[in-house]
């Protein structure tokens, strides 16, 4: 209430010091990953698969397939693994061996694992010896050559002889990349590399699909995604009937409640401290205390009852009876929020002085001429912080919802970015949704200080 | 319909004591209005303290006893408690709050001494960002911290939930420990140094034996929104529940017992908190709210 009374000091860093560390702690917690949580909900950093050239990383870009692509693979090399190894990865074993060539004279390099029968091992179980297989078939070219770098493309060291004996000195581990050929979306027909991991081979070997892809691209794929799901419609109505109906109800209680106070009858901190009560409490104790009163044996049928109001116990919290699980949120809600609403009124009540009223009421202003002319036009700030404050707290409604509607039947838009998020694991469609949120909190409070605006301009007129 | 809405000191102003003292239909409305809005209030915190301080069979049968506490038992709370996950559920809850105390504090002590003390190019600015950063859904932010403390291995650490949670009541804390430096007087401050003592120590021995109390409500309010937090909690943990997200998550498989104890348990900071804080009320919400 007490306005701050600032001075200027002769040291104007100190300032700056002083709210560095909030500043920094903003930023890093705040302002990056709401930035990344904006680019989360319109970017897909899986969307295309870029085709390469040759199978290298460093090979250039021959063109990019988008996820789900079809397309023919003519051919598979191992090349080193870039990137975490898992256990799905598709891979080649290369081994290095040390041998007598063709020539005679000795020779070390590289060769698939395919070409090698391994016949000794050491005690770890690693291969340490062994012989080149035979190749099959009728033309089939009988050396095996060896290679200065795993790889099938470098250059070629020695030539082995089947069935020579080979010491195996090194192995290594790589990555399977597939030779493919496919039609883009520009439908011109591209053909290139591309690491196996992100192509899903068919049965027959020749065919795939691209699965995901590794570089990003902006796409409103995930905002689509969102519309179009099931939970959107029931979620974004549900909360704005929500709204509707709680906002104007809870601002008369409110009203009710800071005009008793405001009236200072005896035992008014006593009163202050009962209506405040609900403002600390958690939602969900809120939901569950409300459910504890709806639900089948719970204490509004026990009162029924006790009244001999009804027979047997109604059932009012299930989906044929989705009116009183709103009736009930609605209740909770007005329990629960209320309080703050009333303590920013009673603050703005506090602010007009009482001279004020007094004249009115020397002049014959009747109790309810007063709060309709004097009261409610004076009370207009306070009233447009409370409605923006409960605005946005309204499109948060939640563990309350969760409490006594079990999130399916009746659902709201926090429920859905958190089903997104927590059941389906799709952290793109949750940030849309998170960012659906974002966008109606903003504009509802521009509406209002937009509104009110309007409005003071036109009385000054 | 006479009554007197508005009526000044109750010794100061003697005319309006004595019509006061004739209760008027309006006194009586005004009556019946304020204890009906209490009964409304208090009587759904009765009944699940009576259903969180009996028997399970109690809790389960159909109707339920008109009197509360009868019969008077600590079965339900045992039963609760007995419940795996629940006590560590309790403990990451209590490690929460108070990480987010220390930390939220530690920032906002500064910036709100700074904010409240200092004219500074900005101070407006900033001022508005914090508003800004308060009027940022729960919902909007907790996603993109989920994926960003995944990123970083923090996911599933209570560590991920404090820090969460000092990003929401920052803003708060800020406001309400500006207001507290600011109610009091720079004139002290200044008299201290006018006295030879330097800024820090006229600060030590002046400013923050009177702004203790304030801060220490802060402090309390705090502790209570981190407490009570839900959603957030949920979304960035799996395994490490505080006891909101760890309730949210049993909720569909758990019997009323459970419910009502664990609803019991969440209520408790703020009865505390709300009685602590009465006389700071106004001061922070006036503050938050301009």
């Amino acid at each position: 209430m007490s306005d701050p009374t600032p001075r200027t000091r002769k040291r104007p860093l100190t300032p700056y010091l002083l709210i560095a560390p909030t500043l920094i702690f903003l930023a890093a917690f705040f302002a990056y990953p709401m930035f990344q949580g904006l680019i989360l909900a319109v970017y897909d950093d899986e969307a295309v698969l870029p085709i390469l050239d040759e199978a290298s990383l460093e090979a250039s870009r021959v063109g990019e397939l988008p996820q789900g692509a079809a397309v023919n693979i003519l051919g598979q090399q191992g090349n080193t693994i870039d990137g975490e190894l898992t256990t799905d990865l598709l891979t080649e074993q290369w081994f290095r061996l040390s041998a007598t060539d063709v020539d005679g004279s000795d020779a070390e390099g590289w060769a698939p694992e395919s070409r090698v029968r391994v016949r000794d091992e050491a005690a770890d179980g690693s291969p340490i010896g062994g012989t080149i297989r035979p190749k099959l078939g009728e033309n089939a070219d009988p050396l095996t050559p060896l290679f200065a770098e795993p790889n099938e493309r470098a250059e070629v060291v020695a030539q082995l002889e089947q069935r020579a004996v080979v010491t195996i000195v090194d192995e290594t581990l790589l990555e399977v990349w597939f030779n493919v050929t496919a039609v883009d979306d520009d439908g011109t027909e591209i053909s290139g590399w591309a690491p196996s991991r992100f192509i899903r081979a068919f049965e027959s070997g020749e065919e795939g699909r691209v699965d995901r892809g590794s570089d990003g691209k902006f796409t409103s794929r995930f905002i689509e995604k969102m519309f179009n799901d099931r939970f959107f419609g029931p979620a974004w109505q549900t909360t704005i009937l929500l709204m509707v109906i709680i906002i104007p109800l809870q601002f008369i209680l409110a009203m009710a409640m800071a005009l008793v106070i405001h009236a200072r009858p005896r035992g008014t901190s006593g009163f202050l401290y009962v209506y405040s009560l609900p403002m600390g409490m958690s939602d969900l104790a809120v939901g569950i205390l409300f459910f504890s009163i709806f639900t089948s044996n719970g204490l509004l049928n026990s009162v029924l009852d006790f009244l001999g109001l009804v027979d047997g116990t109604p059932i009012y919290l299930s989906a044929d009876t989705r009116y009183w699980i709103i009736i009930a949120i609605v209740l909770a809600e007005l329990w629960r929020a209320t309080s703050i609403v009333m303590v920013i009124i009673v603050s703005g009540l506090q602010a007009i002085p009482d001279e004020t009223l007094e004249a009115a009421e020397l002049f014959g202003a009747s109790y309810w001429q007063r709060v309709r002319y004097i009261i409610l036009p004076l009370l207009k700030p306070s009233l447009q912080v409370a409605l923006i404050l409960r605005t946005i707290l309204a499109f948060q409604v939640f563990a309350v919802v969760i409490a006594l509607g079990g999130g399916e039947i009746v659902t709201v838009l926090s429920n859905e970015t958190y089903r997104q998020y927590f059941e389906l694991r799709d952290n793109n469609v949750a940030s849309a949704y998170a960012v659906f949120i974002l966008v109606l909190s903003l504009t509802s409070s521009f509406f209002y200080l937009r509104t009110v605006r309007t409005n003071d301009a036109a009385a000054q007129r | 319909m006479t009554t007197h809405a508005q009526t000044s000191d109750e010794t100061a102003d003697a005319p309006l004591q004595e019509r006061r003292a004739r209760p008027t239909w309006g006194r009586v409305a005004t009556y019946i209005a304020g204890v009906s809005i209490g009964v409304w209030i208090l009587f759904p915190i009765w009944f699940i303290f009576s259903m969180a301080f009996t028997t399970r069979e109690e809790v389960r049968s159909f109707p339920k006893s008109v009197f509360p506490f009868t019969p008077f038992s600590t079965d339900t709370m045992e039963f609760f408690l007995s419940v795996d996950g629940v006590t560590s559920g309790l403990v990451n809850s209590l490690i929460v709050a108070v990480l987010t105390v220390v930390m939220s504090t530690a920032l906002a002590a500064p910036a709100g001494y700074a904010i409240s003390r200092y004219l500074f190019p900005g101070r407006d600015l900033f001022r508005l960002g914090i508003l800004g950063v308060r009027a940022f859904p729960v919902v909007v932010l907790s996603i993109p911290l989920a994926v960003l403390f995944i990123r970083a291995n923090l996911f599933d650490n209570i560590i991920s939930v404090a820090l969460m949670h000092t990003i929401l009541t920052l803003p708060t804390t800020i406001l309400v420990i500006a207001s507290v430096f600011a109610s009091v007087p720079y004139e002290l401050e200044e008299a201290g140094q006018v006295f030879g003592a330097s800024p820090w120590q006229s600060f030590r021995h002046i400013v923050l034996p009177l702004v203790v109390p304030g801060i220490a409500a802060s402090s309390v309010l705090t502790f209570v929104l981190s407490w009570n937090e839900v959603f957030a909690a949920s979304v960035l943990t799996l395994e490490n529940r505080t006891l909101p997200a760890l309730l949210l998550n049993q909720l569909s498989q758990s019997g009323p017992a459970y419910q009502f104890a664990g609803g019991f348990f969440l209520m408790i900071p703020s009865l505390i908190f709300m009685f602590v804080i009465r006389k700071y009320l106004f001061n922070m919400w006036g503050q938050v709210s301009k």
